[in-house]
This record gives C-alpha cells, sequence and structure tokens, in this order.
C-alpha cells in the first residue's frame, strides 16, 4: 500500500529522468539567498569533463599569484594530440595559442587536449589543494584525459579509439569500465558542484577579474541540447560545462533571469542504454534543471525543498 | 416597434405573471397589453407566455429573454440618465472613459473614490477604448480619460504612468500550469484571447511584437473586450489570455517570467484641462494602484538578449 502510493507520488523531476532512461543526481541552488533543490544530492559522481571547472578556477589562481602567463603562447604537437570529438585532438597540424585561448577551447567545446595541456602546467595536487580550500573535500580530480582514455582502453581491450568506440555500445564492456566509478575516477558531487559554482558567480572562487573571466569562457560554451535545452528564452542566459562518458551525461551551469535571478544547477545523469545518441538523455538534464530551478523561483516554497 | 418599450411591458408581465395586474400596475387596460405582447412575439418570431384561462407561464424563450431584457431596459436608463445629466449642460459632472476591461471593483473604487473627493461633482464614467477615448477628448466629448500606452497623445495632456505586468491565464488541465512562472516561449502554439485591436491599437501592436521578441506567435487570435467570453475560451481550453490573476475556477493565473508585458495606462486630458481633472486624476492614480495592482513606471525595463554561440550569428 504504500510502496503504491509511494510510486504514485513520484517527484516530477524524478519522472523525468526515468522517463528519459537515466538515473539523475541534482542539486540547484539560488546563488543570491541559498535556497536549494535536491535529488540525490550528497552522492559521488563521475565528473567527466566537467572536472574542467576547477582546473580552469585553479588556472586562473595560479595566474594571479604570478605562477603562470595567460598569455604566455604554447606550442601544441602530434604527441600533445588526446582522443575526443572537438578542437586541438582532430586537428591536424601543430598550433600556438596562449594559455587562456587554450582554456577557451577546453570550455566553449571541451577540448580535451587543451585541458591535458592546461593539467600539466597546473599539476593535479594544485587542483585539489584548492579544492581542500573551498571546502569542496569530495571532489577529486584524479586524472587527467589522456589517463580517462587510456584507462578505457585497458579496461576494454580496445586498440585504439575506434575499437573503444564500438566496444563501448556492449552493455557487459560499459560495466567494467573504471572510468565509470566515482571512487576510481575524477568525482564530485551535485551539490559540491553548485558550490562552486555560486564561489565562481559571487566572485569568491578567485579574484573578482579571473570569476569575470571564468563565468565568460563557461557562457561560450556551445552545446544547446542539455542544460541550455531546458530554458529556450532569449533573456535567459545559460552558462554550463558538460561531461560525457559512456552512459554518463552531465552539466552544471549557472541560469540567470531577466529579473536577476541566478540559479546554479548540477545534473548528473547515468544510462542504462549504452547508445550513444540519446537526445532524449540529453534534454532531460534541462528539463528537470527547469524544474529545480522553478521551484526555487516559486517563492510559496519557503526553505530547503528535499526529494 | 418601441423594442425596449415592449420589452419593458415584457418584464412587468413576468414579474406578476398575470395580465390584468400588470395592466393595472401600468395603469393600462388589459387587451391594449396583451396586444402588444402579441406584437412582441410577431417582433421576435417566438411564443414568450403560454396562455391558458387560469394562469400565465413563461415559456422557454420567454425564460432565455429575460435577463437579455433586463440588461437592454437598464442600459437604456442609464443612457438617458447620463445623457439628460450632460444636455442640462451641468459643471458639476466630470466625463470620464474608461477601459473597458477595468472590471466591476475597479470601476466601483473610481466613482466612490471621487464621490468622497468631491460630493458636489458626479463622475460620469463611459467604458471606452484608448482610440475612443483620445477622438472623444479633442473633440470635448470627455473631460478626462484613462488612455493605454503607447497612444498617440498629440492635442493632450496626461498624468503619472502606472504600469502593470500580466501574466497569463491557463485552463487548469493546461500542462503549463506545472510551472511556477511560465515563459512566453512556453505558449508557441496556442491561441491568444486579447482585447480587440480597433479599441486599443498601440498596446495591441506592443503586446503581439512583445510576444514574437519572446517566441510566441499566436496560432490564432480571438478579439474580445468581454472578459467573460475571454475566460470561456480559457476555461475550455481554446485560448490563453493575458491579465491579471481571475478568481474563477477552472482558470489558473501564472506569472510571466521576466515580466516581458508592460500595460501603460495614464490618465489624460486635452490641452486645457477642465476644472476637476486635477482631482480625477488623484483618485485614478490611487485606486488603479490600490485596486488594480499597478504601480508607478520606474525606468523603462529593458529586454536583453543573453548571447549563446549556438543560436546567435553564423553558427
Amino acid at each position: 500500500m504504500s510502496a503504491m502510493r509511494a510510486v504514485g507520488a513520484v517527484n516530477p523531476i524524478e519522472r523525468v529522468f526515468r522517463e528519459a532512461g537515466v538515473t539523475g543526481w541534482l542539486h540547484a541552488a539560488d546563488i543570491d539567498d541559498g535556497r536549494e533543490v535536491a535529488l540525490r544530492a550528497g552522492e559521488p559522481v563521475v565528473l567527466a569533463s566537467v572536472f574542467k571547472v576547477p582546473l580552469l578556477v585553479e588556472l586562473h589562481r595560479q595566474a594571479e599569484r604570478g605562477l603562470l602567463d595567460l598569455t604566455e603562447h604554447v606550442r601544441v604537437t602530434a604527441a600533445d594530440r588526446v582522443g575526443g570529438g572537438t578542437g586541438l585532438g582532430v586537428m591536424l597540424d601543430d598550433a600556438t595559442l596562449s594559455i587562456r585561448d587554450l582554456a577557451y577551447l577546453m570550455m566553449a567545446v571541451s577540448d580535451n587536449t587543451a585541458a591535458d595541456v592546461l593539467l600539466a602546467r597546473v599539476g593535479r595536487e594544485a587542483v585539489n589543494t584548492l579544492l581542500d580550500g573551498l571546502g569542496l573535500t569530495t571532489t577529486r580530480v584524479l586524472h587527467d584525459c589522456r589517463d580517462m582514455l587510456s584507462g578505457m582502453w585497458a579496461d576494454t581491450g580496445a586498440a585504439d579509439q575506434s575499437a573503444l568506440t564500438q566496444a563501448c555500445a556492449d552493455p557487459e564492456v560499459v560495466a567494467r569500465l573504471r572510468a565509470l566509478d566515482p571512487a576510481l575516477s575524477n568525482r564530485s558531487t551535485p551539490r559540491e558542484m553548485t558550490r562552486l559554482l555560486a564561489m565562481i558567480w559571487r566572485d569568491e572562487a578567485a579574484g573578482a577579474a579571473s570569476c569575470g573571466a571564468i563565468r565568460r569562457l563557461m557562457g561560450l560554451q556551445v552545446w544547446p541540447h542539455r542544460l541550455a535545452s531546458g530554458f529556450p528564452f532569449d533573456d535567459v542566459a545559460v552558462s554550463g560545462k558538460t561531461g560525457t562518458l559512456p552512459t554518463v551525461r552531465n552539466e552544471v551551469g549557472v541560469v540567470e533571469y531577466p529579473d536577476g535571478g541566478r540559479y546554479a544547477v548540477a545534473v548528473f545523469t547515468r544510462s542504462l542504454s549504452t547508445a550513444q545518441n540519446q537526445p532524449r538523455a540529453d534534454a532531460a538534464i534541462g528539463t528537470a534543471a527547469r524544474m529545480a530551478i522553478d521551484q526555487l523561483r516559486n517563492h510559496a516554497d519557503r526553505g530547503a525543498v528535499h526529494i | 416597434m418601441d423594442l425596449v418599450r415592449h420589452l419593458g411591458y415584457f418584464l412587468v408581465v413576468t414579474e406578476e405573471l398575470h395580465f390584468g395586474n400588470a395592466a393595472a400596475r401600468l395603469g393600462m387596460a388589459q387587451p391594449p397589453l396583451s396586444q402588444r405582447i402579441r406584437r412582441l412575439e410577431e417582433e421576435l418570431g417566438v411564443r414568450l407566455f403560454e396562455r391558458s384561462s387560469r394562469r400565465v407561464a413563461l415559456t422557454e424563450a420567454g425564460r432565455l429573454l429575460v435577463p437579455e431584457a433586463r440588461e437592454i431596459v437598464a442600459r437604456v436608463e442609464r443612457t438617458r440618465d447620463l445623457m439628460s445629466d450632460l444636455a442640462r449642460g451641468d459643471a458639476a459632472v466630470v466625463r470620464a472613459g474608461v477601459p473597458a476591461d477595468l472590471g466591476a471593483a475597479v470601476v466601483a473604487a473610481l466613482i466612490a473614490g471621487f464621490r468622497d473627493r468631491r460630493p458636489d461633482v458626479r463622475l460620469a464614467p463611459v467604458e471606452m477604448g484608448t482610440a475612443a477615448q483620445v477622438a472623444a477628448l479633442l473633440e470635448g466629448r470627455l473631460d478626462v480619460g484613462l488612455l493605454r500606452h503607447p497612444a498617440d497623445v498629440n492635442g493632450l495632456d496626461h498624468g503619472p504612468v502606472l504600469v502593470r505586468h500580466p501574466g497569463v491565464l491557463l485552463a487548469e488541465g493546461d500542462e503549463l500550469t506545472a510551472w511556477a512562472t511560465v515563459h512566453l516561449g512556453d505558449l508557441a502554439g496556442r491561441d491568444l484571447v486579447l482585447f480587440p485591436r480597433d479599441a486599443e491599437p498601440g498596446l495591441y501592436d506592443d503586446t503581439l511584437a512583445a510576444c514574437r521578441r519572446g517566441g510566441f506567435v499566436p496560432a490564432e487570435i480571438i478579439s474580445t473586450d468581454r472578459a467573460e467570453f475571454a475566460l470561456g475560451l480559457v476555461l475550455s481550453g481554446t485560448a490563453v489570455a493575458f491579465g491579471a490573476p481571475a478568481e474563477v475556477p477552472g482558470v489558473v493565473w501564472r506569472p510571466l517570467a521576466g515580466a516581458p508585458l508592460a500595460w501603460r495606462c495614464s490618465p489624460a486630458w486635452r490641452a486645457e484641462p477642465g476644472p476637476y481633472v486635477r482631482d480625477f486624476t488623484a483618485v485614478a492614480v490611487q485606486v488603479l494602484k490600490d485596486s488594480a495592482g499597478m504601480v508607478d513606471e520606474g525606468a523603462p525595463p529593458t529586454r536583453r538578449v543573453a548571447p549563446r554561440p549556438a543560436t546567435g550569428f553564423l553558427a
């Protein structure tokens, strides 16, 4: 009886995830008054490319301290290229870019090669020390993109990127991937990610100029299919960073309303299906985020909404 | 035939349900009254009463006619009263144009508020859209009006501009009621019920332009200035409407995110204001704030398009 009632009472955000064939973890917070909507928001999740956000913060903090120069030019050669479908990794010739333009590619199109060049500059331990300093102690950056990919090659026995893509269509193979285990991979929780975003938007994660530069890059991300798909409105600004691995679709970001309301939201999903093209799963991230933000904007619901 | 007078006879008969008693009340003999009711029946092409030797009863058509007849007779009486006041050239009347959809409570508050402030002067409100008010003000047929902006106010002066940000009225079963706030773009593909363009040309165009900017191009626009009719269309799920919350079961109101619609209103008068215009303006501004949810217009809100790399130029 109570079980039946529980089924009938499935909260609408949970229903959106179910209908898209995914399990979802979500946290949304009003950046200015701290009210929140949470769904499994304290559980560890795999970051995938979302790890590029704390990396970007540490990059700017090192620049603030004079440890690196964002305008310094770096030569990216064939040896630096990492798998992934965008950016420097798929280009055929060596390129020279400034550190801050590498950061742009890392955020705009999730360029893995750019991310690895920057992480090598900044150092993983430095990123984790920053996270400790910000109180984000569940969030860890253990691997760069090359590590993640080579781990998946090892787990699947694939000899190259093409073989890995084919192998990851097999649910049994996907089940073996260590990259999909939060304990063994770059990880965080939805709640820690919205805390990081809120600190970036309140100029607390770094100096105000750095936070402004980070916000600019997050607003230049090109993907319209996940978080942004929930807000197809010209007067709503959406900034974000996606993360994608086999069965993993994530995005964290900030949604800003024309009335000044601004909301940090972190959505992490795992799909049952191993199909790579799942537009419904991508769109569910946007829909769930809008539902959570709609609850935060409904001032009748005061205080925390735990679901 | 004088339809209004005949409807008056009809109403007396419906109250008495006895031709003799009704004739006595009207101070006339029974045969001419019976004859007039028959002529009304001929004029309308229906039987209004079932007559037997013992009793008189309304037919279905007669029952339907009662509320209509009451309204027609009452309106004609009101019009006569108003015109006779004006004909007397009574300086103690302020002729004020008010928009059709102001609402009963606001009109009542307007009249009561003016009566409190100037007990010696009678406020004669006339229901009129902005286009008609502008013409009537310029021609001297109105002393003061409540105009919707934008309007062509050449030759007129106007008082403080008040603004209201309407929300959207939806049928209870509409899936959009799941949201606490609705975006204009969410309404895409729905029909819209809106005041007629003839009555409010400026605001009509302004509202539709804002809708198009926000991603809402109504599949069809149904024009009416009758609030009841508009609510009926909303209730049936046929169309959505913009406005203030309506206390109607089955209709749900939601605010529009970002307040994309701004409906502005101000008292207006001819370049040389009549003697009581200042009083009317003071009362109207207070009533519109207290009873119609309007506020002083602050800095005009600027609508900013937030650029996105994949949806802007040349992507």
